[in-house]
């Protein structure tokens, strides 16, 4: 197997994408939460220009590679000022202590 | 192996080590700066996709914006050597998800026979001339409802973060 | 590469969209110019754009229109959808007006969040390409990451966005990389060329995989079982305004792309989902209505009861062709009417700081104001589908075609159910006529909620009654995708 082909990609777009995820699920700051939903976005980004390389003839995968970057900068503005937010109010972002709600 | 697949080898390497790194790492000013390493790998890989206009957007975007702005929002909220990060109740869950995912897509991706183009490789074209008219043609309309997402973001963080409010909330109780 | 001038797309095709665009611009601008002062104006503008939309997209699905807009359907399907999306916004405005200014957060910025949300709903209903979908699913997730948190200064209106954000972003991530399976099978993100390509190809790993991870994603934002933990805290912290919305907008919008996706794209593997979403449905319902049963706040049963609701309208999905699609449809449409009318009686009943939000606060009702006392009866009546609600006729045209498409038992796994989600509304009427006043509860009586309320129980009687109207509506729609 050659060592510049579509396997290799999608290997190194998997290993982030289920990073990601791992950090999604275990990390307790809310931030730490936001760079693991990064690593999920970066790696889908990663595979879809991978694929638009090596199976499409159009570049359409490129394309949506480019939304995907302009949403998780998007997502990220938000989330980091609900994050500011939250912790001008509770002083605090540590998830497992943002837990009032419950029944 | 010639000097280009070793540049790709290091490359792929450096991103998935600093994804881990990311997600590992207690203090989170090194996750961040481990995750610097991922956006700069990730934008190396684009250029031999011979995706130059997404390296460089990648670049642009990810470590010249989302990373300050993670860079500021860490040090406006969090003291920084803040260690106990984890949950500890969620690691084992969160380590069966890294095992399935890894083995399921493992299974499923790479062992699939994908219809590999003939003469991928070989060429590397300038794309961005293509993608700009994609976005004004084809893509049109997604690029318009992006840019209103781009607003409703701005407009949300700024509703969230600007202190008025409050006042106008307090006159509003009395 | 020669670039010519490209075609302008015919506009009246978009203009329900065009609408809501430039009435939420609007409200925008003109909150800048009257910085004090009362923003019920802003409300009654957002609301007129909302009904002019409505009202062009009735117009469109009598007459649908061909587009040559790539990756958008202006189908009679879509439209029926948009009118759902309208009136639901429609409602929410109303309701929220008073709300919003009792508890401090009197912003015209609200409304115009609402109304991009709304755009976002109605570019999944149409989209016809998976960016498209996945844009206008990430206009509408943003958009509501920023309602769920708008009462800023209230720690539960915090905790609320926070655990959205974080169960958004899974299912974001999950249903992305659904999206990117389906690319690299196919080469193409357009429904139709999918669904070619899909015929053609034997049933793979990957191919299977695809259609879990992007019906796992939308099973996030239906609050099916098990990926609604999210719903229960969401519902409970965010303003009670903004639960009316997220229980009713952002589900019927899944819904649509849900269908569309799964019916056109993925319509050759109708036996393997179909197995998929029978479990889904089965657990959904019967998960909502068991946990309903012991919640003591409102906002948290109406939660659970919606996560119910969710395994009903799947139900009619499992049962599939024109008769279970358009009972769905007409489901939603009640739905809209009924949930939204239920969370207004809790607006109704709301004193600043959450107060208000517990059963217990709803005792003796019907002593303090006989009129909201019998609007919450028809919306517990109509939930729990009790004849001649609207509610009844709704889950009858879902069984219904459960039982004509072969699925008899989980019709009568769907009734069962029905029957146990009984209790807890009742439960609810018994509090209102049986009990007597504890505190004396302060009722927020406003024009625009009375309005709102008149209207959903209006409209639930009526559809209860005479549901031909819509139910027919709701076949012509159908039909266009099928």
């Amino acid at each position: 197997m050659p060592v510049i082909s579509l396997e290799s990609y999608l290997l190194v777009g998997m290993m982030l994408f289920a990073f990601g995820m791992f950090g999604i699920i275990t990390r307790k700051n809310a931030i730490s939460v936001l760079l693991g939903f990064e690593l999920v976005m970066n790696a889908a980004g990663l595979n879809f220009a991978a694929f638009s390389h090596f199976t499409d003839k159009t570049i359409h995968g490129q394309v949506f590679t480019l939304f995907i970057i302009a949403l998780a900068a998007a997502e990220s503005v938000v989330i980091l000022a609900l994050i500011i937010a939250v912790y001008q109010k509770m002083n605090t972002i540590q998830i497992d202590e943002i837990d009032s709600l419950k029944g | 192996m010639e000097l280009k697949e070793i540049i790709f080898f290091i490359l792929a390497t450096a991103t998935v080590l600093s994804g881990w790194l990311v997600v590992s790492l207690k203090n989170i000013i090194h996750s961040a700066f481990a995750l610097l390493i991922t956006f700069f790998g990730v934008g190396g890989l684009f250029v031999y996709l011979s995706a130059d206009f997404l390296a460089a957007t990648q670049i642009l975007i990810y470590v010249g914006g989302v990373m300050i702005l993670v860079l500021f929002a860490i040090m406006l909220s969090e003291k920084v050597y803040n260690v106990s990060i984890f949950h500890a109740s969620k690691i084992l869950p969160g380590l069966l998800v890294l095992g399935g995912v890894q083995v399921v897509l493992l299974r499923v991706m790479i062992e699939s026979p994908w219809r590999i183009r003939a003469g991928a490789d070989s060429v590397m074209r300038p794309t961005t001339e293509i993608l700009g008219g994609l976005l004004l043609n084809e893509y049109l309309l997604p690029f318009e409802v992006i840019s209103v997402l781009l607003l409703a973001a701005l407009i949300g963080a700024v509703v969230l973060i600007r202190k008025e409010v409050k006042r106008r909330r307090e006159g509003a109780c009395l | 590469m020669t670039l010519s001038m490209p075609p302008i797309p015919n506009l009246h095709a978009i203009a329900p969209e065009i609408i809501v665009l430039l009435t939420s611009l609007l409200v925008l601008l003109i909150d800048l110019i009257q910085l004090r002062g009362k923003k019920g104006g802003l409300a009654f503008l957002g609301a007129a754009g909302l009904a002019l939309a409505g009202i062009f997209s009735y117009k469109l699905l009598q007459h649908p229109l061909a587009t040559d807009i790539p990756g958008f359907a202006v189908d009679a399907y879509a439209q029926f959808f948009k009118i759902i999306f309208c009136l639901a916004g429609l409602m929410v405005i109303g309701i929220s007006v008073r709300y919003l200014t009792l508890e401090g957060f009197s912003l015209g910025e609200y409304y115009s969040i609402i109304l991009l949300a709304i755009l976002g709903q109605m570019i999944m209903a149409s989209g016809t390409h998976l960016l498209v979908i996945y844009v206008g699913l990430e206009l509408m997730a943003i958009s509501l990451y920023i309602l769920a948190g708008f009462f800023k200064h209230h720690p539960k209106s915090n905790e609320a966005a926070v655990k959205y954000f974080l169960l958004g972003s899974f299912s974001s991530g999950i249903f992305l990389y659904g999206i990117m399976m389906a690319y690299g099978l196919t080469g193409s993100l357009d429904l139709s060329v999918i669904a070619g390509k899909v015929a053609g190809a034997e049933l793979t790993g990957l191919l299977l995989l695809a259609v879990i991870m992007m019906g796992a994603g939308f099973a996030f934002k239906i609050a099916a079982v098990p990926f609604h933990f999210w719903t229960p805290d969401v519902y409970e912290g965010s303003p009670t305004s903004v639960t009316a919305f997220m229980s009713v907008g952002p589900k019927a919008a899944a819904f649509a792309a849900l269908i569309r996706v799964f019916s056109s794209a993925f319509g050759t593997l109708r036996v393997e989902w179909t197995t998929l979403f029978i479990c889904l449905s089965i657990a959904t319902m019967v998960t909502g209505n068991l946990v309903a049963l012991r919640q003591t706040n409102i906002k948290r049963m109406l939660a659970y009861s919606s996560i119910a609701h969710a395994g009903y309208l799947m139900v009619g999905f499992v049962a599939g062709g024109e008769l279970g699609i358009s009972s769905m449809l007409l489901y939603l449409r009640i739905y809209a009417f009924m949930n939204i009318g239920a969370f207004g009686v809790v607006i109704l009943l709301n004193r600043v700081g959450g107060i208000g939000d517990r059963i217990d606060d709803f005792a003796g009702l019907s002593k303090v104001s006989r009129a909201s006392a019998f609007v919450m009866l028809v919306f517990m009546l109509s939930l729990a589908g009790i004849p001649p609600t609207a509610g009844f006729a709704g889950k009858f045209y879902i069984f219904m075609a459960a039982v004509k498409n072969g699925y008899v038992w989980l019709a009568v796994i769907g009734v069962l159910n029905s029957a146990v989600s009984a209790y807890y509304y009742l439960r609810v009427i018994m509090r209102m006529y049986m009990v007597e006043p504890g505190d004396e509860p302060v009722l927020n009586v406003s024009t625009a909620l009375s309005a709102i309320l008149l209207i959903a129980v209006v409209g639930i009687i009526a559809i209860g009654i005479f549901p031909g109207f819509c139910l027919d509506l709701a076949r012509t729609s159908v039909t266009s995708i099928l």
